[in-house]
């Protein structure tokens, strides 16, 4: 039986009893100490912050005490830090707090987040199989350039969004072979393919563009507006109004959802991930499944990224456009413990994080960087271990060899 | 545990790939010597020119051109005199090739224990920063007390940076990888931040541009050829052949990089012997860091003296760094002649280019393209084990046991 | 019960570099048998089941299925034409559940791209109630046990409609609980007219449960027996021979202080079983005592735990009077143990460092050849130099890569470093495998000689012949104990029926 089922099936005074309910609940009341002084609540003294923060750091320290250490340390760290960022907040000025906080920030929110999105579902099949992709961010950054070209040449964003896919596949083929049939290293490989990316993106930008932001008027990805829910007060800038491909996201997040955990194909690539003898002997194609998933990795990053530039850049591609976000999606995926939804719960989260950056440039540039450098952070918190072990696929990276 | 002794032992393709990094790095080169690092960077080079040809340029001339725009044409007519452009040139690539050492050898020594470093560039820009801040603050000390002091605390910096990353390595098993490309985009971020408004390294003159203060002129290196002004070559540049040295002293005459190296080669037989794993781990990490916050060190007091937000993106050294070290097959020497290969790339691409020809933006992207092509390649072992299956089917011994393997 | 012979295989010829693994080979299995394969480590019954399941290609002979002959390119082949194969290490998803596992590559869909989830776990229920094979459909295997992971992988074969089923030591990973009840597994698949072949190296199992039995030695098949008839005695000299490879010259031991002793040691292995059940015994100076039994009996783990690589779970050593509490595998090599381990490449030696580095690989750190951190290449240099020439390494000299040494050269290598430390207790494990005659015959001589030096030797061996040939005492490991103890002259059928858990039974 999972974890979770035996979880469900103790009876309620067992399950309070468990360090890991206290864990999570004090990682969840730090995060609520900071919330509690943003809007809507917008708390202005600062006592209910430190309260809250410090309930959440004791509960850590009991986690911590009964065994689940890591957890615990999660939770005290994040009580802690929830009652800097509340004091923080509480000092600054309602108007700004007010301006930097609204509704049209969940829709930027959902807006940062989709590249991650894709970005990290395109990594999760891939890693299921069995291969790393860390060139993700070359594959993102081919479907940012070739998108916009091909929305300008080809006339629609429909073309662009084609051409973009394609050109991620292609990367992603060159890597696949690299990776899977000569055995290469694959983060070597992987990062290759990022060079080489940055490369043929730059090059073709000016020898096609001259490095200016592409033509005028190029067919951009349209957003999508709810009828009735648009002119809604809250719910209207909040997500009445979202681009097509923020739609696309959610619908790939459970679409990936249910082919890699209730299909036989997700159960096959998950078999060549974990263990692909095994999986060979019964049959499998183990190569064939894992060209699949690479190049279906690359097909989703390159979407991602024409997203980048054709939706959410408004039709404009700037030299390295990607900025790390294939990375971002890498933490994403990894955070997530290599689960759709909980990728999507991080991508959502370093989507937040980077939107808020942006909000709080105005006001305190400090912030503002605190907020970027969040998610690298707390990446690297999750592979230290601390909020609980991160588990990859257990072939994740080692090349198979056919007997 | 199987039943049955005599299993066949492995093919050595085999053995290229299950063992370890270092180990596979190490039958690269036993395989191929020098040959296959030459072959595979023409094979890149080929691979550039026909993209060039492609987009209706001439590599030929483009290549002439990166060539004399390096400063390499230098060699056929040999003059101290700076005004000279081709000695002009040389002495420009060889200050990037300062740098390429050292960030070379920042991959190369902890691939030697095993892991991958890719957080050069972040080690790096710590190293810049740390020695940015300690060149400006302490002015008025003398000059060789302060130029230690900054350009040790940027070493140090780098190695702490670096050893975050070792640490979790040994402690929990992180993978180096993950955390190192995190540490990188940890201390971009942090770079700009200290440049920015309000930074704590921004410029004290002028708060509305996001570039720090310049270094004082008690930390500047001396240069010893060309104009401290005009940004003449520094002894930084013997300092990164020093450490060429002393990369190679570690590894060779060191308990320290014996240990080293036994991890990095098999780590099984290495704690049987009684060496400590974990300790060695952090370690390599600590001293790969130590030399790209030295490489960091050098930049900021040797030539840049001052830096800003807008420098961070368009900053590479460190991942030209990993290309290097690949090539150089983690020696000293390879990474040696690797740093001046892409040293004369990317100052030659970046200048000394006529438009007609090939204008300088398309040809500093061809040196990403071309250091893609390396490090796939040299990834690949695909040169390397065509070398050496064709050595192998000249021994008759051989053939036999690949017709058993096979069957 | 129809004699019907499914499945014949003939004149079945395979070599390996260096090694006939099998040798002219017939083999046939009728319908509802219970067919033993049985030989010592080495005899070549893997590589005949191998070829069996498409995994290997035969050089020579053919294989024929009802008759007609079938050429296997792969396991898929054979799965297809109905042979499943149990190996001895599981190919089992521990994330995933039991039905998962069993029903992978032949996956029930509803809805047309839907896994159905609830039919597998029904038609898995379904056949493990037809056989008698109690397990949780829904469970994950990391969490089941090792009997039960044996069980799924015996559905998973009868899922894809195996009619001959293939166990390779299937008890090697069973308690005897568990192991009966596998038989009684075993016979309702027979009842159910399925063919099992049961490789094993136990007399008494194979005595218990198999029809006939096919004895391999060396690459050749002996003989094929009935079970009536046959007793652990006649199994045993088929299976150990009469030949004796090598005789040493020795003169008679001479025993001093007793150097190690071992008092009531239990260790586990790396999945929590327990492998050394309570052994204890002494190694006098200047004798050899030989451990002799199958793979797979507790001698790894008895060996990790006296040189310091594995922890024990109860019990005493002590060297030269001193006990050693726990102690890492640098207290027990300061303390005078040393150790020429099983797996000379992964263990014993850096490959890629040269044979100076290698000779150094314990004492690097320390005068000479280092002080303060510094390390002096050449002082490595003349002592390798010298160890070579001492022990007659070839191949090279003090700079050459250990990897370039042959298997013999290597293992004087590891043997060089290990006895110039001057140990007062040398563990020697499976000291000439892989290695050729001549330089068996080295090691062999060099054993003795070390004997005679005054150290104790503690020999352990998976050839009987290596342990009879040295031994000045031995001892038999059987199921974690100690099953025999011989001084002075024994015959090797003694001992083999001692190795393969008989004492002096016949069959029931």
């Amino acid at each position: 039986m999972t974890e979770w089922a035996q979880r469900l099936e103790n009876p309620l005074s067992s399950r309070l009893r468990d360090p890991a309910t206290s864990g999570y609940a004090g990682l969840l009341l730090g995060a609520f100490a900071a919330f509690l002084a943003i809007p809507p609540i917008q708390t202005r003294t600062v006592t209910w912050p430190i309260v809250v923060g410090i309930v959440a750091a004791v509960l850590g320290i009991w986690t911590a005490a009964r065994g689940r250490r890591r957890l615990g340390i999660g939770a005290v760290v994040t009580g802690v830090v929830g009652i800097g960022l509340g004091i923080l907040a509480t000092r600054s000025g309602v108007g700004n707090l007010n301006a930097a906080f609204n509704a049209s920030l969940i829709a930027q929110m959902f807006a940062f987040s989709t590249p991650l999105v894709f970005g990290a579902i395109a990594g999760m099949f891939s890693e299921r199989s069995g291969v790393v992709n860390i060139g993700l961010e070359g594959m993102m950054l081919m479907g940012a350039f070739w998108g916009v070209y091909g929305a300008d040449k080809g006339g629609t964003w429909v073309v662009g969004l084609a051409v973009g896919a394609g050109t991620g596949a292609l990367l992603a083929l060159v890597y696949a072979y690299f990776a899977i049939h000569l055995r290469a290293d694959q983060i070597v490989g992987g990062t290759a393919v990022n060079f080489l990316a940055l490369g043929i993106t730059g090059y073709f930008f000016f020898q096609l563009y001259h490095g200016n932001y592409v033509s005028q008027g190029v067919s951009t990805i349209p957003n999508f507006r709810i009828p009735f829910v648009a002119d809604m007060h809250f719910l209207g800038p909040a997500i009445g109004n979202l681009n097509l491909m923020i739609w696309a996201g959610w619908a790939l997040v459970i679409g990936s959802y249910v082919v890699v955990f209730k299909t036989p194909i997700g159960l096959r690539i998950r078999a060549c991930g974990e263990h692909p003898r095994a999986a060979d002997t019964v049959g499998i194609n183990v190569y064939g499944v894992r060209y699949g998933a690479v190049v279906l990795s690359g097909i989703l990053a390159a979407l991602g990224g024409v997203y980048l530039s054709d939706g959410f850049g408004g039709g404009a591609f700037n030299d390295n456009m990607t900025a790390g976000r294939g990375f971002i999606a890498l933490a994403a995926m990894i955070f997530g413990n290599w689960r759709p939804f909980g990728a999507f719960g991080a991508a959502l989260l370093f989507g937040f994080s980077s939107a808020l950056a942006l909000r709080l440039q105005v006001y305190s540039a400090s912030a503002s960087t605190l907020f970027n450098v969040l998610p690298y952070v707390l990446t690297l918190i999750a592979v230290a271990g601390v909020i609980g072990r991160t588990v990859p696929p257990a072939a994740d990276g080692k090349p198979y060899r056919k007997q | 545990m199987t039943t049955d002794v005599n299993e066949p032992s492995e093919t050595p393709e085999e053995a290229a790939e299950t063992g370890t990094l270092a180990a596979r790095i190490a039958l690269k080169q036993r395989a191929g010597g020098i040959v296959v690092p030459v072959m595979t960077a023409l094979l890149a080079f080929l691979i550039g020119g026909f993209v060039v040809l492609a987009t209706g340029h001439n590599p030929l001339l483009a290549y002439r051109d990166i060539f004399n725009g390096a400063g390499l044409n230098w060699v056929f007519h040999p003059t101290t005199n700076v005004a000279n452009t081709a000695a002009y040139n040389l002495s420009q690539t060889l200050l990037q090739t300062t740098t390429l050492i050292l960030c070379g050898l920042a991959v190369a020594f902890a691939f030697r224990c095993g892991m991958f470093n890719i957080g050069g560039q972040g080690q790096y820009f710590i190293g810049l920063y740390v020695a940015n801040w300690l060149g400006y603050d302490f002015a008025g000390m003398n000059p060789v007390p302060h130029i230690l002091l900054a350009v040790g605390a940027a070493t140090l910096a780098g190695a702490l940076w670096a050893g975050i990353a070792g640490f979790l390595k040994a402690a929990v098993g992180a993978h180096e990888v993950i955390s190192t490309i995190m540490l990188n985009w940890i201390a971009i971020w942090i770079g700009e931040w200290v440049f920015g408004d309000g930074g704590p390294l921004q410029n004290a003159a002028n708060k509305t541009v996001p570039i720090s203060n310049d270094v004082a002129d008690s930390a500047k290196l001396p240069v010893f050829w060309g104009q401290q002004e005009l940004q003449g070559l520094h002894v930084g540049f013997f300092v990164a052949l020093a450490a060429l040295v002393v990369f190679w002293l570690i590894l060779s005459r060191t308990t320290l990089g014996y240990e080293v190296r036994a991890v990095g080669f098999n780590p099984e037989a290495a704690a049987y012997g009684g060496i400590n794993v974990k300790k060695n781990l952090f370690r390599a990490m600590a001293i790969s860091g130590a030399f790209a916050g030295l490489a960091g060190a050098l930049d900021m007091t040797g030539y840049l003296y001052h830096y800003g937000q807008s420098d961070i993106p368009v900053s590479s050294v460190g991942f030209l760094g990993i290309a290097v070290a690949l090539l150089g097959r983690n020696t000293a020497v390879g990474t040696g002649l690797g740093a001046i290969l892409f040293g004369a790339l990317l100052f030659g691409t970046t200048h000394g280019l006529s438009s007609n020809v090939i204008q300088p933006e398309l040809a500093g992207n061809l040196t990403y393209i071309i250091q893609g092509l390396v490090v796939l390649f040299v990834g690949a072992d695909v040169l390397i084990l065509y070398v050496w299956n064709t050595r192998r089917k000249l021994r008759p011994r051989a053939r036999a046991r690949t017709k058993a393997a096979a069957a | 019960m129809a004699e019907e012979v499914v499945l014949e295989m003939k004149g079945v010829r395979k070599e390996f570099p260096g090694v006939l693994a099998n040798d002219d080979v017939d083999l046939d299995i009728r319908r509802g048998e219970v067919h033993a394969l049985l030989g010592e480590n080495g005899a070549g019954k893997s590589t005949l089941m191998n070829i069996l399941y498409g995994l290997y290609h035969p050089d020579a002979g053919e294989v024929l299925l009802h008759g007609k002959p079938v050429t296997f390119a792969s396991a898929r082949d054979a799965i297809q034409a109905g042979i499943g194969m149990v190996h001895q290490h599981f190919m089992l998803i521990p994330v995933m559940t039991v039905a998962e596992n069993i029903v992978l590559g032949m996956e029930p869909v509803r809805d047309g791209v839907l896994l159905d989830e609830r039919a597998a776990e029904a038609r898995v229920r379904e056949l493990s109630e037809r056989f008698g094979l109690v397990v949780d459909a829904a469970s994950l295997v990391s969490e089941i046990t090792v009997g039960q992971e044996q069980r799924v992988e015996i559905l998973k074969a009868l899922f894809r409609g195996a009619d001959v089923l293939i166990l390779d030591e299937p008890t090697a990973v069973l308690t005897p609980q568990e192991a009966q009840e596998l038989f009684g597994i075993i016979r309702s698949l027979k009842a159910d007219g399925k063919s099992i072949i049961f490789i094993s190296h136990k007399l008494n199992e194979v005595l218990e449960i198999a029809d006939r039995i096919t004895v391999l030695r060396r690459g050749r098949k002996i003989e094929t027996v009935p079970r009536e008839g046959a007793t652990e005695a006649s199994l045993a000299r088929a299976m150990v021979g009469r030949e004796v490879l090598l005789e040493v010259d020795k003169t008679p031991a001479q025993p001093g202080d007793v150097l190690l002793s071992v008092e009531d040691l239990h260790v586990h292995d790396d999945r929590g079983i327990e492998k050394v059940r309570g052994i204890s015994f002494q190694v006098r100076a200047g004798e050899i005592v030989g451990i002799a039994g199958v793979d797979g009996n507790g001698q790894t783990e008895l060996v990790d735990a006296i040189t310091g690589l594995r922890k024990l779970a109860s019990g005493r050593i002590e060297v030269a009077g001193r006990e050693l509490h726990q102690a890492t595998a640098r207290r027990m090599l300061d303390a005078g143990v040393g150790h020429i381990p099983e797996d000379r490449q992964r263990r014993g030696l850096v490959l890629e460092f040269s044979i100076a580095e290698n000779i150094a690989l314990h004492d690097y750190a320390k005068p000479p050849d280092a002080h303060w951190g510094w390390l002096f290449p050449a002082r490595l240099v003349t002592r390798a130099a010298r160890l070579i020439r001492e022990f007659d390494v070839r191949g090279g000299g003090p700079l050459t890569r250990a990897g370039g040494l042959s298997g013999g050269n290597q293992q004087k290598l590891v043997v060089a470093r290990e006895i110039a430390r001057d140990p007062k207790v040398l563990v020697a494990a499976q000291p000439t495998r892989g290695l050729d005659v001549g330089a068996i015959e080295y090691l062999h001589r060099r054993i003795v000689a070390e004997r005679d030096e005054g150290r104790a030797v503690l020999l352990v061996s998976l050839e009987l012949d290596e342990i009879l040939s040295l031994s000045d005492r031995i001892l038999v490991i059987y199921e974690g104990e100690i099953a025999g103890e011989h001084t002075g002259v024994v015959s090797e059928e003694q001992i083999g029926l001692e190795m393969l858990g008989g004492k002096e039974r016949s069959a029931a």
